[in-house]
Parts: C-alpha cells; structure tokens; sequence
C-alpha cells in the first residue's frame, strides 16, 4: 500500500493553519480567557479586573441559588435524554417499517431539527401562552379549565422539557434510522430462528446493535439539554417562575450579561464545562464499555 | 476499537468547548427597562426590517461625501422607530454638509450597552450611544463616556420638562442628553366598562376605587380578568415614586453612591399586599413571566382583561390594537394609595451618551448632532410619531398651539401626568450601579408572593438582604 506524502515538513502546518487559526482565536483563546477571569472580579465587562482569587466560586459554593440552578440544570436534562431518546427511538422503528410513502414521513419527521431553538421556542410559546395560546383553549373545551403554563414551576418545566425534546427529536430520528438501516437482518432471522420473540429480538439484537448509536446520542443530546436549551428558555420561560427553570447556561448568561458580573459567570462557566467532561467521561468508563461496535 | 473511542472523545471534548464559548455569545434577546421590547412581534418586525434594508441598500448605497467628518451614532430601537430615526438623521446628513452620522442599530437596550462597553475596550468606540435609564450609573461608572454638557454648545437645558431634566442630571449635571422619555399610565377598555355598567369617561384613580371596579367588572361578567401589567419591577419602582418612597438610601443614591435600598418600607409592603389582593381575588392577571410585555398586551387586547398598565410609548400602539379590535380606548393615570399623596412618576426610557477618546472635532460634531436632534422640532416630530413624550417646554407650546392635545385625547393623560409630579428625590428615580439585577430580584419577591410562597414581609426581607449584597458587590468592583 502506498501513501502519498508532501514533500515539505511544512506544506501540511500550511493546509492546517486556516483551522487552527479559528481554533485558536475563536476556541481557546476564549477558553483560557474564561478559565483566567474566573479567579478575578471584573467590572463592565472586563474594562476593569482585580484579582479576587478563589472569591467567585467560593460565592457560589455558598449561594443556595446556584446549588437550586445546578439541580434544575440536571433534573431537565436527564429528562430530556431520557424522554428524548427513547421517543425517538420508538418513532424510528416506527419510520423504518417497509410501508407506502416511508420517505414522506421520514421527511415530516426530521422536520423539527430545521428549526432553531429560539424559533421552536416562539412555536410552542404561540401555543401555550395563557391569553391566546391554542393550547389552553382546547383544555378549557375538553377539561373546562386553563393551565397555568409559564407560571406554574412544573408546568413550565414540563413545558421546557417537552419543547426540548421536541426540538431534538428530527436529529436523534435521523440518527436512530441510519443505524436501524444498517442492522443485520440476517441476525434478526437467526435470532427468530432461534426462538426469540419481538421483544427479545429488539432488546437482545437491534438495540445491542444499536449501542454505538445511543451512545453517540447520548453524548450529544446531554450537551444539548446543557447548552442549546439557553434559547428555549430565554423565549419561553425567561428562568421562571420562580427560577424553577433557571438552569445554569441561562443564569450564566444572565449574570455575565444583564448584571455584569463577568468574573462570577466565567466561574459559572468553567463549573458547567467541568460537569459536562465529567459526565462524558463517567460514560466513557460505563456506558462506553458495554457499546458494541459489531463487525 | 480504542482508537475510535479515544477519537470520538476529542471530537466531543472540541464540540463542548465550541458549545460553551458558543453558547456565552449567545446575543442578547430580553432586554428590560422601562420599556417596551416587543419579543414575540420581534421576529416579524425583523424580518419587516430586513426587506426594508435591502431595498434601501439596492437602491442607493450609503455614499459618505468626501472629507465629512464621520459620527457613528449606535441605539437599541427596531421597527417603526428604527426608520423614523434612519429618517431623521438622513436630513441631517443633507442639510449639514461636512459631517456624516452613521446610524446602527446594535440590539436591545443591553446588547447597545454592552456593545458600546467593548469597541470601547478595544480602543474604537462609537460617538454616541442610546443608554437606557438604569444603566446610567453604569454608564457613568465605565469611564467611557464625556459629560455631554461640557461638549454641547448651547442645547437649551432650561428648556427641558422639569421631570425629564430631573432624572438625567447627576449632581447638577447633564451627563448625557435626555432622548425618549415615557411612564406608566392607564389604559382601559370602554366598552368593558360600559357593559360592566361602569361610567366609561371615569377610570379608577386609587388602589381601593381599582378593587371596587374589578368587582363590578369580573362579577358581572363583563370581562374575565380586571387588569394586566407586565411582572415588571418597573411598576413597583413607580408605584413607590407615586407615594414619594425614595427605592434607596442617600438619597435615592443621588447625594451619594446606594449602598442600601428600602424594600422592607411601609410603602414596599403597602404596594405588594394590594398587588397579592388583585391576584388572589383574580383581578390582576398575567402571562406567568417575568417582564413578559407581550403577554400583558395580549390579554388586554383580547378583551380578557378591562385595563393594561403599561408605558406611554405605547399610545400610538394601543390605539390601533383599539381600533383593529373594535373597542374605544381610554386613559387614565397611574392608580395610587388613597393613603398617600399622588407624587407623581419616574421618568423611563433612555438617554444619548457621548463617548470619550475620540477626536475633539469628531466629539464636537457628535455634540452637534445630538443637540440637533433633540431640538424643539425634532422632539415634536418623535413625539407625534411614537407616543413619547415631547421632552421640551417649546414642543409642548406648540404642540398646544396647534391643539394636538384635543385632537388627541389618548396622548393628554400620560402628558399630564408627567406635568404633574413633583419634583422630589422619590420621583427623580433611583440610581443604583446594580439597578437591572435589582430589578430582578424585585420581580421574583413579587412573584413568590402571588405564588404563595412566601408572605409579603419574607419575601420583601429575602428580597433586600439579597439587593443590598448585589449592591455591595457591584460597589466593590468599582471602587
């Protein structure tokens, strides 16, 4: 087998460069800058700085708000993966039946992935607003009474939860049917041979094979229900009420933004990148050795 | 199969990096102040703006004459605004051969601030920037600004409204130029009140005459909420002007910096238990968010509620929703305590700042601009075409002159109002550097108490301790 090489030690830094040049202004210069005003108080947004040391996480350590936001953040987001994939899935397999007009609604399906949070956000506001929403116009004709949408705390959460979920589920479909497309019928037929029932079948074959997926999902949905959801609870709920929807991207944004607290948001910052590369790496340890690659 | 996981993992651990600095930069989308952000219309008026510009941009492409001393001029209005004010400075342009401003709109009221905060940064900031009411202690703080009045030639400062001038003077001086100015006032529904068997031409003056309209109102079934205003600690902020409570100490934190503010006061409690009463009696209803304007509009516009409470700038708005819904409009002042003498409101809305580090003859001809701007004539013709008020003595003389105020009844309730009041501290507005995130914590004590979970003293207490560390924060940065 032969490989091409370039003649100079330096033509491929060339190619390289035009990347690591946006890598390094717009990724981690940031990310050192961020790392660095953690340990500093900052005013107007960096125009001043005064060293504070530990200062800003120690305030959050102490501040009952943040330990309510990072629950807040966790309890969505397990929700969100949690619901997210499993509906996902079960609509996959659905979508992957050999039936007339599949394709139509593969298509009608991944549809919401087209949507921007902050658009899918303005969608089910229109629909679940108190004054003019549809939503609550069909519950006073069914049940005869009106909910409370945005300003119920569970309500709200339910109602993030279910927009984020919505929003991710044409991606996760996506994903979900170009595996289920790749699955060994072969196996399928050897495991029916073998006397398993549907069930079996799903748990035992396609889902196993399915593993390097849902793994992949899962990664990427968890950063999602940590990062994208910002732009539907800005339009939604603005992390009310009562800061039941508060989760810490959004109260990061708000205290570096609104309060020009840079210091105490880039600490907030640097907290969520830890919890995010934690969790990820928990699963790479857990989840991660039981995905089967197949082949 | 090691390799692939460990590719996978850089690929991810990259794409977390990507996602948070991403995520930081999100831009702005609420702002809050005293003033109307339209969010949900917003992506219409975007998309309204967008086509507008490119027609402008096809037919003639923005030309700078050579040689013309160039003034960027950077504001947080969209929609109709934004073209009035693209109007205006364009005939500026025209009659004043030798400078050319430059107008942009840089987002809400925050996203502008914030905007301006790091051109300045990085040594090239605009020449003047629109800075809403409470960031003006901010603005004053960031260093980055010129006093207006020691650049300005003469912009006739005895010419301003008393209220206007008042808010904007800091130790007896004009730190920037006094622009759109609005406050809260009444607005109601006739038709409800007349079905309600009310006397349509008499609003309610007092929080106790407003308990007994909304009686009538909701048990008569004429409309199924009594009033909506957005849960905006901007009317409380009001509310505390009206019964002449100062919001912080040392005075209002204009003798010297706030270190405290007074939430645990009399008036505090007096306003949030009224408050609790019209929700809990399902007078009061709102869209369960939090400065959510939008939803406030839409339940007085439907018809669900008799009365809204929001700014005057918002006249011109109210009556074409009025007359697109078909119902007569009326307005009122802003209800009071009958406990209390009304004082009178807070000037809202925002002002224009002039930055420093910019060459003399470029700030004086910012300087220029700004005074010209806000003239007699120019402050009439904004006025006319928004709802805010005409924020000098002459305006108003010959907007009387040529009977606007008979003509247009809406407009005489939130003129009055603002004519009015007396000029005390309590009505002069707070100045305090951590004013939005106080606001906030305003807004959720209020919040829990309609929620029920927390009384009103608690959630009043909880809310103080917090402000005043919020405060104090804000104080120790810019010491």
């Amino acid at each position: 087998m032969s490989t091409a090489k370039f003649k100079g030690k330096w033509i491929p830094w060339l190619f390289l460069l035009p990347t690591l040049v946006i890598l390094l202004v717009f990724l981690y210069y940031p990310v050192i800058q961020t790392f660095r005003l953690s340990f500093y108080r900052v005013a107007f947004l960096g125009l001043r700085t005064k060293f504070a040391g530990l200062d800003n996480y120690i305030n959050l350590a102490q501040d009952s708000g943040y330990h309510h936001t990072v629950w807040v953040t966790i309890v969505i987001a397990a929700a969100v993966v949690v619901v997210g994939l499993a509906a996902s899935l079960a609509i996959a397999m659905l979508a992957n039946q050999k039936i007339r007009g599949a394709s139509v609604y593969r298509i009608l399906l991944i549809w919401p992935f087209a949507l921007s949070p902050p658009v899918a956000g303005i969608v089910f506001l229109f629909m679940f607003s108190p004054g003019f929403g549809v939503v609550n116009y069909l519950t006073e004709l069914v049940i005869g009474t009106e909910l409370n949408w945005l300003g119920n705390p569970r309500l709200a959460i339910t109602l993030i939860i279910m927009a984020s979920v919505w929003k991710n589920l044409g991606y996760n479909i996506v994903f979900y049917l170009a595996a289920l497309q790749n699955v060994n019928t072969e196996v399928l037929e050897a495991a029916s041979i073998d006397g398993a029932n549907n069930w079996q079948r799903f748990r035992k074959v396609t889902f196993a094979l399915l593993s390097p997926m849902t793994f992949f999902l899962l990664i990427t949905n968890i950063t999602y229900s940590f990062f994208d959801i910002f732009g539907m609870v800005d339009i939604l709920t603005k992390g009310g009420p009562l800061d039941a929807t508060n989760v810490m991207i959004y109260n990061l944004y708000r205290d570096a933004f609104e309060y020009y607290k840079t210091g105490l948001a880039s600490a907030q910052s640097v907290i969520l990148f830890l919890l995010v590369v934690i969790l990820t790496m928990i699963q790479f340890r857990t989840s991660g050795r039981q995905v089967h690659y197949g082949g | 199969m090691n390799a692939t996981r460990k590719y996978l993992f850089v690929v991810l651990l990259i794409a977390l990096f990507a996602l948070v600095v991403a995520a930081c930069a999100q831009p702005a989308a609420a702002p809050a102040g005293g003033e109307k952000v339209v969010e949900v219309t917003k992506v219409v008026e975007v998309t309204k703006i967008v086509e507008v510009k490119k027609e402008v941009e096809a037919s003639s492409e923005e030309v700078i004459p050579e040689g013309s001393v160039v003034i960027d001029f950077w504001h947080a209005f969209g929609g109709g605004r934004k073209l009035l004010i693209e109007r205006m400075v364009a005939d500026y342009n025209y009659t004043h051969p030798g400078t050319y401003v430059r107008v942009e709109n840089k987002g809400s009221y925050r996203d502008t601030l914030n905007a301006a905060i790091l051109a300045a940064q990085q040594g090239n900031p605009p020449h003047i920037v629109q800075i809403f009411e409470i960031g003006s202690q901010l603005a004053l703080d960031s260093g980055i600004f010129a006093p207006f009045e020691d650049s300005a030639g003469d912009f006739q400062p005895d010419d301003l409204i008393e209220g206007v001038a008042n808010y904007y003077k800091f130790d007896g001086k004009f730190y920037s130029m006094p622009w759109n100015s609005s406050n809260p006032i009444l607005y109601y529904n006739k038709d409800i009140f007349k079905a309600a068997g009310l006397d349509p031409e008499k609003p309610p003056e007092t929080f106790e005459e407003m308990l007994d309209v909304c009686e009538t109102i909701t048990s008569s079934g004429a409309a199924k909420n009594c009033i909506s205003w957005p849960l905006h600690g901007w009317f409380f902020e009001q509310w505390m002007a009206n019964m002449g409570a100062e919001l912080a100490n040392n005075e209002n934190g204009r003798a010297a910096r706030a270190t405290e503010v007074y939430l645990t006061g009399d008036a505090a409690k007096e306003i949030v238990t009224w408050w609790k009463e019209m929700y809990d009696k399902g007078y009061y209803a709102y869209s369960g968010k939090l400065e959510d304007w939008d939803g406030a509009d839409a339940i007085f516009v439907s018809g669900q509620a008799a009365m809204e409470i929001t700014s005057t700038s918002d006249v011109v708005n109210r009556q074409n929703d009025a007359a697109a819904n078909g119902f007569e409009l009326g307005t009122g002042y802003l209800p009071y305590p009958a406990s209390s003498e009304r004082m009178g409101v807070i000037v809202g809305g925002a002002s224009m700042w002039l930055a420093d580090g910019n060459p003399p003859e470029e700030m004086q001809a910012a300087a220029d601009f700004i005074t010209w701007f806000t003239n007699t004539e120019n402050a009439i013709r904004w006025h006319k075409a928004t709802g805010y008020f005409p924020i000098r003595k002459s305006s108003v003389a010959v907007l009387e002159g040529e009977n606007w105020f008979e003509q247009n009844p809406a407009y005489r309730a939130a003129f009055d109002q603002l004519l009015n009041t007396k000029p005390v501290r309590a009505t002069q507005g707070a100045v305090i550097g951590a004013f939005p995130e106080v606001r906030t914590i305003i807004e959720q004590a209020v919040e829990k108490v309609l929620a029920g979970q927390a009384s009103v003293d608690d959630a009043l207490a909880e809310a103080k301790a917090q402000a005043d560390k919020a405060i104090e924060e804000y104080n120790k940065s810019v010491e």
